[in-house]
């Protein structure tokens, strides 16, 4: 036994109860019988006429025009059991989807963020669109038309088999032919391999898709043609040549398929023909012939619908691979019995921790152990790629250390419930993101429960006051898409009132964030000031000045800590932090375009950056 | 017509062979339905006229020309089937790359104000969508009428009243799909409208997923997400739920056309005034003629779904570009000219002029949302100003084509977007062509070369979507690596010198004073310091330019500048403690 692929792992995730899909099968069921009895009743009409062929005025027009009738009714009632069955599947499909999406997204979520950063989210979207679209047309369409043609199948090669068996193995003949070419089409050497190259090509192309909406400011900037822009193109062009090179694999086999279908009577008609030689006077006979002559396309339109059954399944074994492949990823471990800390200390004990598993690309820290006490600010410092946001970041769980411990309160952060542990820490990032949402909303995340007095105090620490007040709707307006964008300082005081918001006992705060706007930036050291009161603060420190003060200076180089101490201390001890400190009050100095009024002066002072 | 362009995205005449081979293909499936006709009536004779022989030489004809006709509608399914396919797909991915290449010539003010998930979904859902209409929906549909018509056609000369039974229902069944149009394309459209927000909540959701993290929204928690899904659930039920028994009432309608047609003949057989086998040929038509046009009603409630995601594509391909074709003049002053700018109504700049010289130094200053970012943005042409005019060696940006313009600029912006691509190609954006020593010039130029060699593969190493496993300082030094290579005379550089840490500061100073050798320089400063040795500063507050001048000038004057300076040097002074 192997594990279960396609259609049957799909009904294993979607989690769907079957009734529904019970219901619809019977219902379809139904609806295909019953869809039957107008072609019945065409034969039995023609019957009719086939008696009374020599003289039709004696044929019993009351009893033909009933036929004529009870096709009307035939035709209304598969309508409606169409309709119902069709629902009844459509609700089905339309709740695995939700289903699947609520699911996948929620997996994602509970992933390690290095995960999100190392597949591009074009290739995610598309999996949790179109893969899991192809669910409906399987579900709510493909599964419902395959009992309808169960059904027709079976009762009417009985009734034919019970008729005339040579002209009912004339009929199964085709069948038995179609269905071998679909087989054949679905399991054909290859064939699984090229639909997945077929993914990949999409996955490729939609990957890219997104990469040029989002990158087209920079696009312009450069002045790149849509030709230029290598990438995308070929990418679009690679999809379509595979997409034809796809097609024209199945060409034979899905024409053949087709063909065949329309053909029934090609294979009868011959049977027929030999029989009724030998026995030409037969009323009885000729209108079994008939019968099998206007039956035939009773099997064979229904057949039709599930023409494209082996693509689809293709899809969905393809797609629910994909699915798989999402739900396989291993989330960040939530432990079994989680603790709460009682005290709000940060422990580093001999972390390590590298991004990608397998080491090759070194790693990111190595032996990091200091404390974070609470009521004290612990700065970070270091050259850029020397860890400091790597253990910002191990701080809320955002990767799992793979060597030593975080301690918060004494409690390892891995036997904390993730909620809690995000409750615990509130974090003020480089990057901000703001929702296509109100700039209400956008601040009361830090808190959904906030009452509104609070959302509004929190935004007024922040310095967001002034700009809101400014919108066109204040705090309701909308931000991104239909609404408006927010320059880069006031996202980030947004992101900032959050974190007040959120009050939570510890913070992490990447100081960059806080100093983007003149105007405001004392108010903000002001409401920052007074939001780190009694709490644990862990900065990542830019600009050396504003940690002068803090209570424990980590300095980072190369994933290892090269020196801690108080900024005295680190001063005196003459090491890397001393010679940062002296780069960065020579940086203070620095004015933008200093040395061009020199070289407009002398001509020459570019000789200064010679080497 | 208006249709048709829709499903196409804007190129009908992508249609044109699949429709002509599938229509041929439908014409060739005529054969096996005539000789089955004829088949019938053979059949029937020696019962209709006792007397005669049943004609077992021509049955035998019969079933081979069944054969042939077989081989022949194998034959012209093949050019259908290839057709369908390969124009879909050369449609699709040509009407990618006009979109693609449309995007770029729209102002980014309008991209600006478009949801990026929004675009990207054009770009691959309604082009999947375009291709489905192109490879099946379109031709299927009209190949489909071609046995109803030429069926209506050849009964009408046998039997007129029997052919007119038979399509009575018709009108009333078209009648029935026309009138609920408007129903259904809002039906569709509320649908559609749910299924781009899904998009877009998704989209958010993987962009935003350290700030969900960090807040607790994740999974079922982040309602918004759950809310647009459950959304699109409820609308695709109401879809089917309510388009269905328009659809199934219209075949209903159509496929009554039987039941009418079988009263008529039993009554024009029992009054002598019908052959018999005149009925059983309409018998055999009647009860497989309907399966085409049924297809075909089933179709185009598909296709109008289908034509909206083209509509979309059309409109915003018929938002206007931006124009000129001149080329940018050698000299390189710029001059704003009583500019006057809004996004949307609200006006952000407000009779704005300033000059600058060439091989000046001129920064801008101000609050926040006081115009400065968006003088940048008028000069790079972005967008064109609402009043006034903003000139480029004394002539218009206007009249000059967008992307020679910008060849002329080199922008250093604080949010830098990396493309998943390796180092090399990323820098390379500044200048197509350039060879891998000038690259790593540049590189060394803008200090990025050091960062650059210390990781795993150096020049080859890729960085992510968005750049994400770089540092926001070593993405502006790339940004400014691009910029380098780009050499161009003129430099916008905005926020530039913000968030970063000492050593990253030192360095994109360094690289910066490079990068600005000899050229015009216009920076949107925050950090007052950093400009004070400025050529010319120019204080922006709410929209308008309120002072300007040289450092000494503007503190002697002690008005908004003078007030910034100080709040800034209180701030420095600040000191993160418990």
């Amino acid at each position: 036994m192997r594990n279960k692929t396609g259609v049957a792992r799909l009904l294993e995730i979607a989690g769907e109860r079957r009734g529904l899909l019970i219901v619809s099968g019977l219902l379809s069921a139904l609806s295909a019988i019953v869809s039957l009895v107008p072609y019945a009743s065409v034969y039995f009409i023609l019957r009719e006429l086939l008696e009374h062929a020599a003289e039709p005025a004696q044929a019993d027009g009351a009893w033909m025009t009933r036929w004529g009738l009870i096709a009307l009714l035939g035709l209304l009632g598969s309508l409606a059991l169409t309709y119902a069955g069709g629902m009844a599947s459509h609700v089905a499909a339309f709740r695995i989807l939700y289903g699947l999406r609520i699911k996948l997204s929620a997996h994602i979520a509970r992933l390690p963020l290095g995960w999100l950063n190392g597949t591009s989210t074009g290739a995610v979207k598309k999996t949790l669109e179109q893969n899991v679209e192809k669910v409906e047309t399987f579900v709510a369409h493909q599964l419902p038309d395959l009992v309808h043609v169960a059904a027709t199948t079976v009762l009417m090669i009985s009734v034919m088999l019970t008729l005339n068996v040579w002209l009912a193995l004339a009929c199964i003949l085709p069948i038995l032919l179609a269905f071998g070419v679909q087989m054949r089409l679905m399991s054909g050497p290859g064939t699984q391999d090229n639909v997945k190259k077929y993914y990949d090509s999409l996955e490729r192309l939609s990957g890219s898709a997104v990469q040029y909406v989002r990158g087209m400011p920079a696009v312009k900037v450069f002045g790149q043609t849509v030709h230029s822009f290598r990438k995308f193109y070929a990418d679009m062009m690679h999809y379509r040549d595979y997409c034809v090179k796809y097609t024209d694999q199945f060409q034979n086999g899905f024409l053949i398929f087709k063909v065949v279908l329309v053909s029934f009577a090609a294979f009868v008609l011959p049977v027929g023909v030999f029989l009724l030689s030998s026995n030409p006077d037969s009323v009885a006979f000729a209108s079994v012939l008939l019968f099998f002559l206007i039956m035939a396309p009773g099997i064979s339109a229904p057949m039709f619908k599930i023409m494209y059954l082996t693509s689809t399944l293709r899809d969905i074994r393809e797609g629910v691979e994909r699915i798989d492949r999402i739900l396989a990823e291993k989330p960040v471990p939530e432990p079994e019995h989680p603790q709460k800390p009682a005290s709000f200390d940060i422990v580093f004990d001999q972390v390590g921790f590298s991004y990608r598993a397998d080491a090759t690309s070194g790693e990111a820290l190595a032996g990091v152990s200091f404390a974070a006490r609470q009521g004290e600010v612990t700065a970070l410092v270091g050259p850029s790629g020397a860890g400091k946001s790597t253990v910002a970041n191990l701080v809320p769980r955002f990767w799992d250390v793979s060597a030593g411990a975080i301690r918060i309160g004494g409690v390892d952060v891995r036997e904390m419930a993730a909620a809690d542990l995000m409750d615990t820490v509130a974090f003020v990032f480089q990057e901000t993101f703001l929702f296509y949402d109100t700039i209400y909303n956008n601040i009361a995340v830090g808190r959904p429960d906030a009452a509104p007095e609070e959302v509004y105090a929190a935004a007024r620490s922040a310095q967001c006051r002034d700009f809101i007040g400014k919108l066109p709707n204040g705090y309701d307006t909308r931000i991104g898409d239909g609404g408006v964008y927010l320059s880069g300082g006031e996202e980030q005081r947004i992101a900032v009132a959050r974190a007040i918001l959120k009050n939570a006992p510890i913070l992490v705060l990447d100081e960059a964030t806080a100093f983007a706007d003149p105007e405001n930036e004392y108010e903000m050291q002001l409401a920052l000031g007074e939001l780190m009161k009694r709490k644990t603060v862990i900065v990542i420190a830019h600009r050396l000045a504003t940690i002068r003060d803090a209570n424990l200076i980590v300095v980072l180089d190369e994933g290892r800590i090269a020196e801690r101490g108080t900024h005295e201390e680190l001063i005196a001890a003459r090491g890397l932090y001393e010679r940062m400190w002296r780069a960065y009050t020579d940086a203070g100095q620095w004015r933008l375009g200093a040395d061009r009024e020199e070289e407009t002066a002398s001509g020459h002072a570019a000789q200064h950056y010679g080497g | 017509m208006g249709m048709l362009r829709n499903i196409t995205a804007g190129n009908p005449r992508s249609l044109v062979k699949p429709v002509a081979y599938t229509t041929l293909a439908n014409l060739a499936g005529v054969l096996p339905f005539a000789l089955l006709m004829e088949a019938a009536r053979l059949i029937y004779e020696p019962f209709a006229h006792p007397g005669t022989a049943l004609d077992t030489a021509r049955l035998w004809w019969v079933c081979a020309l069944m054969g042939v006709s077989l081989l022949i509608l194998y034959a012209a399914e093949i050019p259908a089937y290839r057709s369908q396919f390969r124009n879909a797909y050369s449609a699709a991915a040509e009407g990618r790359s006009r979109l693609a290449e449309h995007l770029r010539k729209l102002p980014l003010g309008y991209l600006n104000k478009r949801d990026p998930g929004d675009l990207a979904n054009m770009m691959m859902g309604d082009f999947t969508m375009i291709e489905h209409g192109i490879s099946h929906l379109v031709p299927q549909m009209i190949g489909a009428l071609v046995m109803p018509v030429l069926a209506l056609a050849g009964l009408s000369l046998i039997d007129w009243r029997m052919a007119l039974a038979l399509f009575a229902a018709l009108p009333a069944a078209a009648a029935l799909v026309l009138l609920t149009t408007g129903f259904q394309r809002r039906l569709g459209a509320a649908h559609m409208r749910a299924k781009i927000d899904a998009g877009n909540r998704l989209q958010e959701y993987l962009n935003g997923i350290r700030v969900i993290k960090a807040y607790n929204l994740t999974g079922e928690r982040f309602t918004k997400l759950e809310r647009s899904f459950k959304e699109l659930m409820r609308h695709s039920i109401r879809l089917e739920g309510k388009l269905g028994p328009i659809v199934l009432s219209a075949i209903a309608f159509v496929r009554a056309g039987l039941t009418l047609m079988i009263m008529v003949g039993v009554h024009l057989l029992l009054g002598g005034k019908l052959d018999v086998i005149v009925f059983v040929s309409f018998l055999i038509v009647g009860s497989r003629i309907f399966d085409p046009l049924t297809a075909a009603l089933t179709g185009y409630a598909e296709f109008r779904y289908h034509e909206q995601a083209g509509e979309r594509i059309v409109k915003l391909l018929e938002e206007p570009v931006m124009t000129g074709e001149r080329q940018p003049p050698d000299r390189h002053e710029i001059r704003l000219n009583r500019v006057t700018f809004g996004y949307r109504e609200k006006a952000v700049l407000k009779d704005v002029s300033l000059a600058i010289p060439v091989r000046s130094f001129t920064a801008l200053v101000g609050p926040s949302g006081s115009g400065k970012s968006t003088v940048l943005r008028l000069i790079a042409r972005f967008y064109d100003p609402d009043a006034g005019e903003v000139l480029l060696g004394g002539e218009n940006v206007r009249s000059m084509e967008p992307e020679a313009l910008l060849r002329k600029v080199s922008m250093v912006f604080q949010d830098v977007y990396l493309f998943q691509d390796t180092i090399a190609n990323n820098i390379r954006f500044g200048r197509s062509g350039a060879t891998m020593e000038e690259i790593v010039e540049a590189a060394r130029q803008a200090c990025c070369h050091e960062f650059i060699m210390k990781l795993p593969n150096g020049y080859d190493t890729l960085v992510g979507e968005g750049g994400s496993t770089l540092s926001g300082g070593e993405k502006q030094r790339i940004s400014i690596a691009r910029a380098m290579l780009k050499d161009a005379p003129i430099v916008l550089l905005d926020e530039a010198t913000a968030s970063l840490d000492p050593e990253n500061e030192a360095s994109i100073q360094m690289a910066i004073d490079r990068l600005v050798q000899g050229r015009t320089v216009i920076a949107i400063a925050h950090r007052l310091k950093t400009v004070r040795g400025a050529d010319n500063i120019a204080v922006l507050s709410e929209g308008r330019i309120v002072e300007q001048g040289r450092h000494d000038d503007l503190l002697a004057a002690g008005g908004l500048y003078k007030r910034l300076w100080d709040l800034q040097r209180q701030a420095s002074g600040w000191k993160i403690s418990s």
